[in-house]
């Protein structure tokens, strides 16, 4: 009772309280509709050493317009010209060519022959330096700077990590369509360096990075035995992943690298499978007569997402890592399959069939919220960007055209091609490098 | 992302600052007073917490923020190794076989101290009655032509001295001049949109703008303000937000209901229907 009488008297002090202070005539305002588009930046040229400052601002302004957010503004009608970045710009002047952010850098050789490249992106509205910092490195890894300087940009003006110093796993595909060969090749994000890692004696498909983007896990036909095999970037090795009668494909690792789920086929039953890479142990996590593939495990190691027709048509279904406590999430028209657990956790990208079309969607992890994000028809495959916020895709042309890598946004904008030396498919994106 | 416990409960407790008088009466009885007892305690924590705050930020407000960044040691970039059993060469020239050493970044020297906005910082948010919502989309080219007054205001305009109590309380006239300036301001907002939390993007500033429709002060609410600091996603937002309120002044907003709009609180920035389409 006295317990009770205490609150009554706060209450009471509280409510006159509120109803003693002045009330001041302000208006209430609510904003709930802009328009989307992308941030204007002033990227000048880096001063310092010439050739170096043009080509790193370059990778950094090809970076952020791709991603779509921003979009560099050109130099030519820039009214200030930086020549020394440790000076505060004139606002006014970048206010008056639109630019709402503003890149300053500088490259310079040190006596050791290493490049320092520092940077400083301003907020041109606010006035004030949102960001500084300094790095160094030898003069042949300027790319891999221009991208870590786009990615700091990124996470700073968006709140988001960034995804430009990485790289994309994809099978090169090269010749006439019936004797197509296709070769495991890397390049960066950016479609620059692109090397082969196989030599196209053998057949390679849907490879898969692990979490330190050092080994690879991908089906390939060797012997005309189509298998699973692991492969080792660094070294070049490659090894069958476990000893299965029959043949296994569709491999991805777990979130720690120590386990990987794939699937088994069987007298034309397919179940999958995981299996530890350090035991070797082997556990078997679905048993029914439908064709159940396409594993996937969720961020947190606990959920794994995998396609499976035992309903009638192909949808997804998630489960526990152990196997137990599967259900369907998909009800959608058409079927679905491929689905890939967003990095984030918090969707699932897939490829729908619907109509003759293949497209590419994200849906929530319960299967709600669906919504398709590409345009081309015949995509599928989709991966993430390790941010969660970009997917990349296969885009076959048909009628054995060969096939191109595409990018779009989780929210289905800026939809556009990946340039890569000829047709290419499968792509797998690598973690955030480290 | 989630944001931590205590700018989750001070952004509710903002929130609820604007909700006070229909708090107390709505709940039911039986826990209504219990409920309000506890609820108004977190806001009056809330308050003295990031009114405190608001004050020490205004103190900082001159440094210019550097980030740290550290980089690992050992790097995960492989690849530059040629493979077995033949590499072969694409378009561009394959790297080196050792992999070039890792890049160190360093904390870069802070730049001469930029002027900043001169933002003037609240002494308290007051609660006051809430303005009707808007239901219906209205012609916003229509709206201006019958607001915008022809006279112009003269240059250095001053904020009056005092905001006269009792205009803006909820009617017509108030709901057009907010449908106004949402006219002139949306066209200048393009809010981050990728969070996996929507709710983390949804921003409140106070804005105070002088007779000539230029911004005399704009700050974040105690809430946002504490919701940003520790958020990125909110950082974001906010300062996307703020890009717009700047970039799209000055206003243009009938001069004899200046009292009306002089002080904008909340201006709330709600990017959540822009999403789901």
């Amino acid at each position: 009772m006295k317990k009770f009488l205490i609150l009554v008297a706060a209450t009471a002090a509280l409510t006159a309280a509120a109803i003693f202070t002045p009330a001041l005539a302000q208006l209430r305002v609510d904003v709930t509709q802009g328009v989307s588009q992308p941030l204007p930046i002033a990227i000048p040229d880096f001063v310092g050493d010439p050739q170096a400052g043009a080509n790193i601002a370059g990778v950094v302004r090809a970076d952020l317009e791709r991603s779509g957010l921003f979009r560099p503004l050109d130099q030519k009608g820039f009214v200030e010209r930086i020549t020394n970045i440790n000076t505060v710009p004139t606002f006014g002047s970048w206010r008056s060519i639109t630019a709402q952010g503003l890149v300053t850098g500088q490259v310079t050789q040190q006596p050791d022959g290493r490049l320092r490249v520092d940077f400083r992106l301003w907020d041109v509205y606010g006035e004030s330096q949102m960001l500084g910092l300094q790095f160094f490195t030898t003069p042949e890894n300027w790319r891999r700077i221009a991208h870590m300087v786009s990615d700091a940009i990124y996470e700073r003006i968006t709140g988001e990590k960034g995804y430009f110093d990485t790289r994309i796993v994809f099978i090169s595909e090269t010749g006439p369509a019936v004797k197509r060969v296709k070769r495991l090749a890397i390049m960066d994000q950016d479609g620059a360096n692109p090397i082969f890692l196989t030599n196209g004696s053998y057949m390679v498909l849907t490879p898969r990075f692990n979490p330190t983007a050092q080994m690879i896990a991908y089906m390939s036909y060797i012997a005309a035995k189509p298998r699973v095999y692991l492969f080792d970037i660094e070294t070049g090795k490659q090894e069958v992943l476990g000893n299965f009668p029959n043949m296994t494909f569709s491999p991805r690792f777990s979130p720690d690298g120590n386990r990987v789920a794939l699937t088994l086929e069987t007298a034309g039953n397919s179940d999958i499978y995981v299996m530890d890479l350090r035991s070797r142990a082997i556990r078997r996590l679905t048993s029914d007569p439908g064709i159940d593939t396409a594993p996937s495990f969720s961020p947190d190691g606990r959920q794994i997402a995998f396609e499976s027709d035992r309903g009638g048509s192909q949808q997804i279904y998630v489960m526990n890592a152990d196997g137990s406590g599967q259900r369907r999430i998909s009800f959608g028209a058409g079927n679905n399959g491929t689905p890939v657990w967003s990095p984030r956790g918090d969707l699932l990208a897939f490829t729908k069939q619907q109509g003759g079309r293949f497209t590419i969607g994200v849906m929530r992890t319960d299967g709600s919220g669906e919504r398709l994000i590409s345009s081309g028809g015949r995509d599928e495959g989709p991966t993430w960007a390790p941010n969660g916020r970009v997917l990349m895709y296969s885009r076959s042309l048909g009628g054995g055209a060969g096939s191109q890598i595409w990018s779009v946004d989780v929210t289905g904008r800026n939809e556009r091609r990946v340039l890569t030396p000829g047709s290419a498919s499968d792509p797998a994106w690598s973690p955030l490098i480290q | 992302m989630s944001s931590s416990p205590s700018p989750t409960r001070a952004k509710a407790a903002a929130a609820a600052i604007y909700r006070r008088t229909q708090a107390t009466t709505a709940r039911g009885p039986r826990y209504g007073i219990l409920a309000s007892a506890v609820f108004h305690g977190l806001i009056f924590a809330a308050a003295i917490f990031t009114f405190q705050r608001n004050f020490d930020m205004a103190e900082d407000s001159n440094v210019v923020p550097v980030d740290l960044v550290t980089v690992a040691d050992v790097t995960n970039v492989a690849a530059q190794a040629p493979p077995a059993p033949e590499p072969e060469k694409m378009d561009i020239p394959v790297p080196a076989n050792e992999p070039p050493p890792e890049p160190q970044m360093q904390e870069i020297e802070p730049a001469p101290v930029p002027p900043m906005p001169k933002f003037d910082i609240e002494k308290e948010v007051k609660p006051k009655p809430a303005p009707p919502k808007k239901t219906a989309a209205q012609d916003f080219a229509a709206l201006l032509n019958k607001l915008t007054t022809t006279e112009k205001p003269a240059r250095n305009a001053k904020p009056a001295e005092r905001v006269i109590p009792g205009i803006g309380s909820g009617n017509a006239m108030t709901a057009n001049i907010a449908d106004a300036l949402k006219s002139q301001i949306y066209r200048c907002w393009s809010p981050p949109t990728g969070a996996p939390d929507a709710r983390d993007l949804v921003v409140d500033y106070a804005l105070r703008l002088n007779q000539d429709g230029t911004v005399a002060s704009l700050q974040m609410t105690p809430g946002t303000q504490v919701a940003a600091a520790s958020n990125a996603y909110t950082r974001a937002a906010s300062e996307a937000a703020s890009r717009a309120i700047y970039q799209c002044q000055p206003y243009r907003l009938p001069l004899d209901r200046y009292n009306v709009w002089r002080e904008i609180n909340p201006l709330r920035f709600d990017p959540r229907q822009m999403m789901e389409q």
